[in-house]
């Protein structure tokens, strides 16, 4: 069984056995593979190479829209606009953030300084709200709801297969956003 | 919580960001933009709370504050600056995974932080 994040003299420390780094590192590469844009080939370079992107739309992927929203509640145009500066940009931080977290699942020891937490809690914040979306958690009672799902044993289908994922990360970034709270606590 | 994780008084915010835009002209027709974070059921109150105060330089004690009027209202405001500032703010907080949008303030400044500051020097995190 995994161990919870832990803050002491190493840093943030954690424990996984093989079998849960497998798990983790399909999770965070399925995000990256949803996150890396398609036709980078039509690309105009010069754009590329400053970030810009023109012929990007809103996602119609409902996961891939909250992991890259509209900046604007109600303006499609300008959300569009400010989209084709930035959005680019924003797809190589996560995957910047999620890759980290994977390669450190190939250390025998998980000792993470500040920026390799902060990209975990990046990367399993990002696993989550994409599992949410396949979970259809739509507010609190559906999060709840999926939240009972704890016993291994009952997984019998995708969703409730899919429902102990959500939770097990839930359980991990919960652990580690309280080390990582406990060691800015220590470090002034 | 030690109080020596709180990064001073809020007013004093503006004037220690370092950036020329924001020091000693922030009169009201240059902070007319409001970034607002929206609540979901899946960011974790503690995460949410960790952002406001890393990224922000916000202290526990305000952070959790609009971290709970995001959980219990579904929105909070939580930062003001021009436009720009607070779209890079939109962008900071895509990249954690919060739901994040900017809007014209729409004068009176009722809701969120009493001056959320457009951020310490740690904004370029992320």
């Amino acid at each position: 069984m995994a161990k919870a994040f832990k803050y002491g003299l190493k840093g943030i420390t954690g424990f996984l056995e093989p079998a849960e780094r497998e798990l983790l590192r399909s999770l965070f590469d399925d995000v990256v593979s949803m996150l890396e844009p398609g036709d980078s080939g039509s690309q105009d370079p010069l754009a590329a190479m400053i970030g810009l992107d023109m012929d990007v739309r809103e996602p119609s992927d409902r996961a891939l829209r909250r992991l890259l929203p509209n900046v604007m509640k109600d303006d499609g145009a300008a959300s569009l606009e400010f989209r084709q500066l930035t959005e680019r940009s924003l797809r190589e931080t996560k995957i910047g953030a999620l890759r980290a977290a994977a390669l450190d699942l190939d250390k025998d020891e998980l000792v993470l300084a500040d920026a390799d937490a902060r990209h975990w809690s990046m990367a399993l914040n990002d696993v989550r709200l994409v599992l949410a979306e396949r979970l259809d958690i739509q507010d609190e009672a559906d999060a709840d709801h999926v939240h009972q799902m704890q016993d291994w044993s009952q997984a019998e289908d995708v969703e409730s297969y899919l429902a102990l994922v959500y939770n097990f990360t839930t359980w991990l970034q919960e652990s580690l956003v309280q080390a990582m709270l406990q060691a800015m606590e220590s470090q002034p | 919580m030690t109080l020596s994780v709180a990064l001073g008084p809020d007013t004093q915010e503006s004037t220690q960001t370092g950036t020329a835009v924001s020091t000693g002209t922030l009169t009201a027709p240059d902070i007319p933009w409001n970034l607002v974070i929206w609540n979901d059921p899946v960011n974790l109150m503690s995460y949410v709370s960790y952002v406001f105060q890393s990224y922000f330089g916000y202290s526990e004690t305000k952070a959790n504050k609009l971290m709970m009027e995001v959980h219990k209202k579904g929105r909070s405001i939580v930062a003001h600056g021009s436009k720009e500032q607070v779209e890079q703010h939109a962008v900071a907080m895509h990249g954690y995974g919060l739901w994040a949008t900017v809007e014209k303030a729409t004068g009176g400044n009722s809701g969120g932080g009493k001056s959320g500051g457009p951020g310490k020097g740690k904004g370029k995190r992320g």
